[in-house]
């Protein structure tokens, strides 16, 4: 029985979760373990989403939103392209394993796309194992 | 440089004039202590204050930190160090004063001392900013031709650490912390009322001092002053247990300034580098 | 009773604690000498002039569950987690600290209501002074002798040790510290010249000086109430106050805490933890009220609290002079300076 990651997903409403429904309507298979939470622009997201997700339990975390330039709020993305990469930063300075975080911009009409990144995201972090460093553990964490 | 006997002599001159003459209303700088190396933060309110003012290497705080309590409008005259004069302009950058409500009286300073170790603080722990950046006065001659070092060369042994050695390190410094905030007060920066960690809808990080609490504390705070943190090394001055915060701030700002080339608190016209985006980003700071 | 150990065994004293039970203990870290429980006897040090943070967390510590419950389908199960109740040993603390634990009795055991968890460790812990160097100066920050307290004081200790050039000379002060060092097999009887060092020390001790006034606690009590509305003393006193929690968290006689139930995944606990009256939202209503929104009004109520109301409702003032407050503030609030000047307006 190998292990089964658990990814929290983080999808903006008008490209990455239209995309995902379009995975499923397509038929087009992907990872079974991927938990997928929706907001309205990846600009929402708050950086502490993602600290929170590792430390309840998430051993991967994948975001997407709008190719940059195509927000439907018009500059959304670019604001959370900064927001993101500074939160990398942060992740990986703290020793956090890089490929447990991952941002990926997937539109509307890309089910394929993501599919493909939800199956090659999942992998690797099987790959990597259970996340263990910020998951919060009963006596004393 | 000038001696800090003369810096003294002249802020005491400086900030008499300004409370006679009613040009502000407050002189915030710094005061004697219980004794010479612990001077305290010191606001002085009319001309005869300014007798009780006082600088030595010891005085280390940066005194932009009370520039916030004040209601926007209050004419206020701050004594600023190299770092403490860039938190002066970030904040004028985020809207929360008004330049011509202020004096900024500019100390440029080397050899400044920490108080608890009498180490002197440089690059390693502070930013290389030795010249206040802004000012209405100099209380002292500019300092030049010193080698300040780059502030982020303290970051090698870090950086050069393999991932769970540098997870190690910091779960070690955390595991000290007792949530007493010392670092977010001190921080010119944290003036926000509620603060997230206030909250409770949502609650980011519960009272007690668990361990995830802790991290979540931190780590959102070292986010929350990206492109924002002046390098001041207030924060890890004024923690009782010694954390070495400045390097993950000074990490932050590192990579802040070469994703975004933008420096935190140089010029007043710019915008924070978190509020902002340019033509210029690119899908290469996603890794 | 005095027995004697020589320095240079002194890791084989702690190991002979630590067969006893649990033992806190001074341990050198990076943020300084702070008490810990002990788990190897190489981590105890005696080289250090006070501890960073009190020893109070050995009785009342930062966080502490109270009842521990799980949220199931239309139910919560809970159920209180008992006092811990092991017979333990705390060793290494200077005699000002000790005389806050009698201090913390007061509202702890003698306020009508018991706090079990408090006299449970009370009760079962063995205390284990050590006197100050009567040799080196005090740090500036102290101010004891304002309290009568002298550096090598062993009133409050259950044994009281003191450490001469090469020996740790440990003695018995109560029933319990006899009976700890009766057994403990591996200390050596003490002779006349031993008896007299350690009086000598407990002499020299109290010539010992720190910065001290005279503070009468029915006097200053009083004074300070009548100066309560000098808003331009307080905010002058207070002004460069950041309202952290470092001077409550550090002090041996703060005990104010906060409770709040903290679940996960529906399970969790109800604990207790610190609190500090120099937070913004320690009176924080719900409402969004807040009696005490300034700096000058929270750090006004820590001092007449510590200085006035304490003795009101238990005789003495809630203050050993220890200086930690003052060391461990960012900005080097003095309350002893504070309170001497309130007095003399």
């Amino acid at each position: 029985m190998s292990f089964e990651p658990k990814i929290l997903g983080i999808a903006c409403n008008w490209c990455t979760y239209t995309g995902a429904d379009l995975a499923g309507t397509t038929r087009l298979k992907y990872p079974q373990n991927l938990r997928l939470i929706r907001v309205m622009c990846s600009s929402r997201i708050n950086p502490s989403f993602i600290i929170r997700g590792f430390q309840l339990g998430a051993d991967g975390v994948l975001v997407g939103g709008c190719h940059p330039g195509d927000c439907h709020y018009g500059t959304g993305n670019l604001y959370a392209r900064r927001k993101l990469a500074i939160t990398r930063k942060i992740l990986e300075f703290a020793g956090m394993e890089p490929g447990r975080f991952r941002v990926e911009w997937i539109s509307a009409s890309e089910g394929k796309k993501f599919s493909e990144v939800v199956g090659e995201f999942t992998e690797q972090v099987q790959t990597l194992g259970p996340q263990t460093k910020f998951k919060i553990t009963k006596d004393g964490q | 440089m000038t001696a800090f006997k003369k810096i003294e002599d002249n802020l005491r001159m400086e900030a008499k004039n300004l409370l006679e003459s009613g040009k502000v209303t407050l002189v915030l700088a710094y005061g004697g202590g219980f004794d010479e190396k612990h001077p305290v933060p010191y606001v002085a309110k009319a001309a005869a204050d300014a007798d009780h003012l006082v600088f030595n290497e010891y005085c280390t705080y940066n005194m932009a930190r009370y520039l916030t309590r004040y209601p926007k409008g209050t004419k206020i005259a701050v004594a600023v160090k190299g770092a403490d004069s860039r938190a002066v302009v970030q904040l004028i950058q985020e809207g929360k004063l008004r330049r011509d409500d202020l004096v900024i009286l500019g100390i440029p300073a080397t050899g400044m001392k920490n108080q608890k170790t009498g180490e002197v603080i440089d690059a390693r722990t502070t930013a290389s900013t030795i010249n206040p950046v802004i000012f209405d006065v100099l209380l002292g001659d500019e300092v030049h031709g010193v080698k300040a070092g780059s502030p982020y060369d303290v970051l090698a042994e870090l950086e050069g650490m393999d991932k769970d050695a540098r997870w190690a390190f910091w779960k070690k410094e955390f595991e000290r912390c007792i949530r007493c905030y010392a670092c977010r007060k001190a921080c010119p920066m944290c003036y926000c009322d509620p603060c997230f960690m206030d909250m409770s809808r949502p609650r980011w990080a519960d009272k007690s001092p668990t361990d995830d609490g802790t991290l979540m504390y931190h780590l959102t705070r070292f986010y929350h002053l990206a492109g924002r943190c002046i390098d001041c090394g207030e924060c890890s001055r004024a923690c009782p247990v010694d954390i070495p915060l400045y390097l993950f701030h000074k990490k932050v700002a590192k990579e802040c300034e070469e994703m975004f080339g933008q420096a935190a608190g140089m010029n007043i016209e710019d915008k924070p580098a978190m509020a902002n985006f340019k033509g210029e980003d690119s899908d290469q700071m996603l890794g | 009773m005095l027995k004697k150990i020589a320095i240079d065994q002194f890791s084989e004293l702690v190991k002979a604690l630590l067969e006893k039970g649990p033992l806190y203990a001074p341990v050198k870290g990076k943020g300084g000498v702070n008490f810990q429980a002990i788990q190897n006897p190489a981590d105890v040090t005696l080289d250090f002039y006070n501890t960073v943070l009190s020893p109070k967390s050995v009785f009342f510590p930062q966080s502490e569950d109270m009842i521990r419950y799980r949220i199931t389908q239309g139910a919560t199960e809970a159920h209180p987690v008992p006092p811990e109740s092991r017979p333990a040993v705390i060793l290494g603390v200077r005699p000002c600290d000790v005389r806050s634990f009698e201090i913390m009795d007061r509202h702890f055991l003698g306020a009508g209501v018991i706090d079990p968890y408090w006299k449970s460790k009370r009760d079962n812990t063995t205390i284990i002074g050590y006197a100050f160097d009567v040799n080196t100066a005090a740090d500036p920050a102290d101010f004891y002798n304002t309290f009568g307290y002298g550096a090598a004081d062993p009133e409050g200790s259950d044994v009281f040790m003191i450490r001469t050039d090469k020996t740790l000379l440990l003695k018995g002060m109560t029933d319990r510290g006899k009976k700890l060092l009766d057994a403990l097999g591996l200390l050596q009887a003490a002779g006349g010249p031993d008896e007299k060092a350690f009086e000598e020390t407990v002499k020299k001790g109290k010539a010992v000086r720190t910065r001290s006034a005279q503070i009468e606690p029915q006097a200053i009590a009083k004074k300070l109430v009548s100066v309560f509305d000098n808003g331009e003393f307080w905010q002058k006193a207070t002004m460069a106050c950041i309202a952290c929690g470092a001077c409550t968290y550090v002090c041996p006689t703060c005990y104010c805490f906060d409770i709040s139930d903290e679940t996960l995944f529906k399970e969790g606990s109800r604990k207790r933890f610190w609190d500090a009256c120099t937070f913004t939202d320690f009176t924080l209503e719900a409402s969004g009220h807040n009696p005490r929104p300034r700096i000058f009004q929270r750090y006004r109520q820590k001092v007449c609290h510590k200085y006035s109301y304490h003795v009101d409702k238990y005789e003495c003032i809630s203050c050993v002079g220890c200086g930690r407050c003052i060391r461990s503030c960012p900005v080097n609030i003095d309350i002893f300076g504070i309170v001497v000047d309130a007095g003399k307006l």
